[in-house]
């Protein structure tokens, strides 16, 4: 199968990767790229773990072809916070205990971040319906929608 | 325990939250190593079928193809836990759709599949054995024709189809009919569910040049795969070494050996790594999903309600090996007794094969099929008897020094208090608030599993320490919840304990992560531990501070005696210059309970170690049209004898309702003809954010003898109780009892048209 070159622009960098054209960015972001904090399970954008952000905008990465995303400004997990400067949902998500085994939160942060860009202060219920499509199976939701609630407060502090 | 407590007792975050909300933390699902091949499973198309062959050659031939693997290239040995009647492949013929028959491994994922459909087999199809009642038929096709041959531990009662049968007898029933002024029989059915875990299960597999197998798997029970890869590879343990990298939850589903012996086989094979993970249809179709049951009750009761006697069945549609299912159906026993005083029991429970995927354990095996049909038949007796539903289990529930069924002597029971309280915050007074609106109550009792756990504890000389545990962290924080234990015991802040777990080769033998067990035997094992070390600590201190090591204590990261006091840091520095540094074995088994072993048969769990209490309520709406259901308020009420975290125990409760919610409400794998029809996260069900309530918890603290400050295993008991509520709410909305699960709204609404003879 002949190759494509692409040129992909993740957290603010810039890789070039030469890949069959029927890769996923999951695949390629994973695989190719080594950005495991992305997740896999599903493959069929029902379960929401490998959320990214596309130009702003949270998509399911496990149905989108990686073709389709040079020139998007692409945003995983490893690039919304490190262990020494947490986005405050990062941080939120840790101190309302929204953790468990973790492997859906990449892809519930993503969320909550397009989320909250669009809508600084939502309502429990508006949180919900903007997080419906990232299952979670550890948490019941609740103190993932308390953290979500308490960062909003925390992020509009911040604003001038 | 009168002592001021600084780090247990305190909702202090897990210690591994921020490797998990940054993307650092490093799944099984995540490992890769170079040169590594992917691995793909070829599945049986037959429910049940001989194999006439298994042709392989177009395979091999296929581009990016590195291995193929079958029968032939595997050891004849069966496998299983008390029941060894599993292969790697089948040599004769197949059992279920999905079973592993071959497998490839390639240098993508994609030349592994575009291989494995690329295996050829030809099948002769044999009568399927598709539910229950075929397979316990007479004359029924047996799934195992030569089940007489299988190695299995003795107390085991088998027969045909049945892999166990066991049984718990009190009392006489006869009596306790005789006593009974009213006697009710009903039938409950249950359907097969899966954990519904995000992340797949996943295994690399490489050999080293010496011979020896590292396997990197998200398995619970590193320990019992790597037995089980000793027995399958024909090995002895000491060469296989299973490290478990981080897993993405499990819930009893990622007990058992999986895909760890096919990478490890296919590895072997190619000479280079091999990365296997299952797909979501692999998941719904070929897992160890929970057991469909079906349950019948007879029970006699006196007009003020008291229980006189109590007779039980419990059939579990195990699949095509036994997998968990001879336990499962033993502790199904005590769950049909309930947590109630009944002097006159016969209970019994069946694990029968058929020919569907095997079934293993989910989070409080047995408990919410049993529960719910227990607690479903007490709201029928108390409308019955025109009594209120929550006095009916008080005037039944077991109290302080009451014997369980099987004769174990009860303490620390709070289950009244959990009753009481979870009835006050529902406002029981008002049963039915509205139109199609009503409340429900369940309660329950379970285990603390035990089996043994051991740590290797090692202050280092900058005062931080360093816990080494068997155990893995599956997502409770069960091992934040030993730290913390370890941190108390220390005299040291949380922070100051790093935890390295789960590496059957590095760490110290522990039974696993399953049964609710780990932070209470982990929290027990590092007592131990800083027992010893504090032997060591005050020999080193005493002789620096010139004091008797009687009057030293550990207190903020220092040994202090009176008026004297040096860093634990300072310690371990010394330590390692004369004594080889400071570090300790602790060790835990949980002391038997004690039990009367005539009232037992074939029983595999005979008695429940430091049991919980708890009650559920819920208040609900039924829409009269569609039978759909709205949740308004959940409520949970749980003993766990003493919170060592109380967020994250509110974590195991609303996390453990949100699942059994699941089950309650939506969730099945659907059987048609020995397929699965709904083998994707589309139409396999699971709750969403738009689906849950909020659950309130309710901590009940009444301390055990035996668990680390009085704790009780807190992971599997809220998975118990939600279908019961939801059935008992229902009824008190709508006046219909579903029995069985999960409770659709086309379920409802058709009970509703049923009784209004619409």
């Amino acid at each position: 199968m002949t190759k494509i070159a692409l040129t992909l622009t993740v957290n603010g960098e810039t890789y070039e990767v030469l890949t069959a054209p029927h890769r996923t960015l999951l695949d390629v972001l994973r695989t190719d790229l080594g950005l495991t904090g992305t997740k896999e399970n599903c493959l069929e954008a029902e379960c929401g773990v490998c959320t990214v952000l596309l130009d702003g905008a949270a998509v399911n990465a496990c149905i989108l072809l990686a073709a389709e995303c040079p020139g998007r400004a692409i945003t995983t997990i490893e690039g919304l916070g490190g262990p020494d400067g947490l986005h405050p949902l990062q941080q939120a998500f840790i101190e309302h205990g929204a953790v468990q085994c973790g492997y859906c939160i990449p892809g519930m942060i993503l969320s909550a971040t397009a989320f909250l860009d669009e809508r600084p202060a939502p309502t429990e219920a508006e949180v919900r319906e903007a997080l419906a499509g990232n299952l979670c199976r550890c948490t019941g939701y609740q103190k993932i929608a308390d953290a979500v609630l308490a960062a909003a407060g925390r992020l509009a502090d911040r604003r001038p | 325990m009168t002592r001021e407590t600084r780090v247990v007792g305190k909702s202090l975050p897990r210690i591994d939250a921020a490797g998990k909300v940054t993307g650092t933390a490093v799944y099984a699902a995540d490992f890769a190593l170079p040169g590594m091949l992917w691995g793909k499973i070829v599945r049986s198309r037959e429910p049940h079928a001989r194999i006439a062959r298994v042709d392989t050659e177009r395979a091999r031939r296929m581009p990016g193809v590195r291995a193929v693997l079958t029968a032939a290239d595997v050891a004849d040995v069966r496998y299983g836990g008390s029941l060894k009647d599993e292969t790697v492949f089948p040599r004769d013929k197949v059992r279920y759709v999905g079973q592993p028959v071959a497998a490839v491994a390639a240098v993508t994922p994609e030349a592994a599949e575009a291989a494995a459909a690329a295996v050829e087999i030809s099948y002769e199809p044999l009568t399927p054995v598709l539910d229950l009642a075929a397979a316990l038929a007479p004359g029924a096709p047996l799934v195992h024709e030569h089940w007489r041959d299988y190695t299995a531990i003795p107390i085991l009662h088998r027969d045909g189809n049945v892999c166990n049968r066991a049984r718990v007898v009190t009392g006489d029933l006869e009596r306790g009919w005789a006593e009974a002024d009213r006697i009710f029989e009903h039938r409950f059915t249950t359907a097969m569910v899966h954990q519904g875990y995000t992340e797949p299960r996943a295994a690399v597999a490489a050999w080293d040049s010496s011979g020896q197998v590292t396997v990197w798997s998200n398995t619970q029970l590193p320990f019992e795969v790597q037995n089980t890869l000793a027995e399958i590879l024909q090995m002895p343990p000491g060469r296989i070494r299973v490290i478990v990298p981080g897993i993405g939850g499990g819930f009893g589903g990622k007990l058992r050996v999986g895909v760890e012996p096919i990478a490890a086989l296919l590895a072997r094979k190619a000479g280079r790594p091999v990365k296997i993970m299952t797909t979501s249809e692999e998941e719904l179709t070929a897992a160890y999903p929970r057991q469909a049951t079906v349950i019948e009750l007879k029970t006699g009761v006196r007009r003020d309600g008291r229980i006189t006697a109590k007779e039980g069945r419990i059939w579990f549609d195990t699949g095509a090996f036994a997998g968990s299912g001879p336990g499962v159906a033993s502790v199904a026993t005590l769950m049909l007794a309930g947590p109630y005083r009944i002097p006159n029991l016969f209970l019994e429970g069946y694990a029968v094969y058929t020919n569907k995927t095997n079934c293993g354990s989910y989070r409080a095996p047995s408990g919410p099929q049993s529960n719910f049909a227990v607690e479903s038949q007490m709201d029928i007796i108390a409308d019955a008897l025109g009594l209120d539903p929550l006095e009916l289990r008080l005037r039944n529930i077991v109290r302080e020094g009451d014997e369980g069924p099987t004769g174990q002597v009860l303490t620390a029971v709070g289950l009244e208090e959990c009753l009481l309280r979870a009835a006050r915050a529902i406002g029981w007074e008002d049963r039915r608030p509205g139109a199609w609106r009503g409340k429900g109550l369940a309660c329950g009792w379970w285990t603390t599993t035990g089996g043994s756990s051991g740590v290797y504890v090692k202050i280092n000389p900058d005062g931080t320490v360093a816990l080494n545990t068997g155990a893995a962290e599956i997502g409770t924080a069960a091992l934040t919840g030993a730290a913390q234990v370890l941190a108390e015991e220390l005299g040291v802040d949380l922070d100051a304990i790093r935890v390295v777990s789960a590496d059957t080769f590095a760490t110290p033998f522990d039974f696993g992560a399953q049964g609710s067990r780990t932070a209470f035997a982990v929290g027990n094992a590092c007592r131990a531990a800083v027992a010893e070390l504090k032997r060591k600590i005050f020999a080193e201190a005493a002789a620096q501070l010139r004091v008797e090591p009687d009057g030293l204590e550990l207190r903020d990261g220092q040994v202090v005696a009176n008026g004297a006091r040096m860093t634990l840091a300072e310690v371990a520095r010394l330590s390692q210059l004369s004594g080889g540094g400071l570090i300790a074995h602790g060790t835990f088994i949980a002391p038997p309970t004690p039990y009367d072993a005539k009232r037992v048969q074939a029983h595999v769990y005979p008695a429940f170690h430091s049991p919980s209490f708890h009650a559920h309520a819920v208040d609900l709406s039924v829409d009269p049209e569609t039978g759909e259901i709205t949740i308004h308020r959940y409520v949970v009420a749980q003993d766990v004898g003493f919170a060592i975290n109380p967020t994250a125990i509110e974590g195991q409760i609303e996390g453990g309702v949100a699942q059994a919610l699941g089950q309650a409400l939506s969730e099945e794998i659907v059987y048609a003809g020995g397929r699965v029809l709904n083998a994707n996260l589309t139409d396999y069900k699971m709750p969403t954010t738009l689906d849950m309530p909020r659950v309130e918890a309710i901590l009940v603290q009444r301390r055990s003898q035996v668990g680390p400050y009085g704790a009780k295993g807190v992971g599997e008991p809220p998975n118990i109780e939600p279908p019961a509520a939801v059935a008992n709410a229902v009824a008190a909305a709508a006046g219909v009892r579903v029995t069985s699960l999960p409770i659709t709204a086309e379920k409802v609404a058709l009970a509703i048209r049923d009784r209004d003879g619409g």
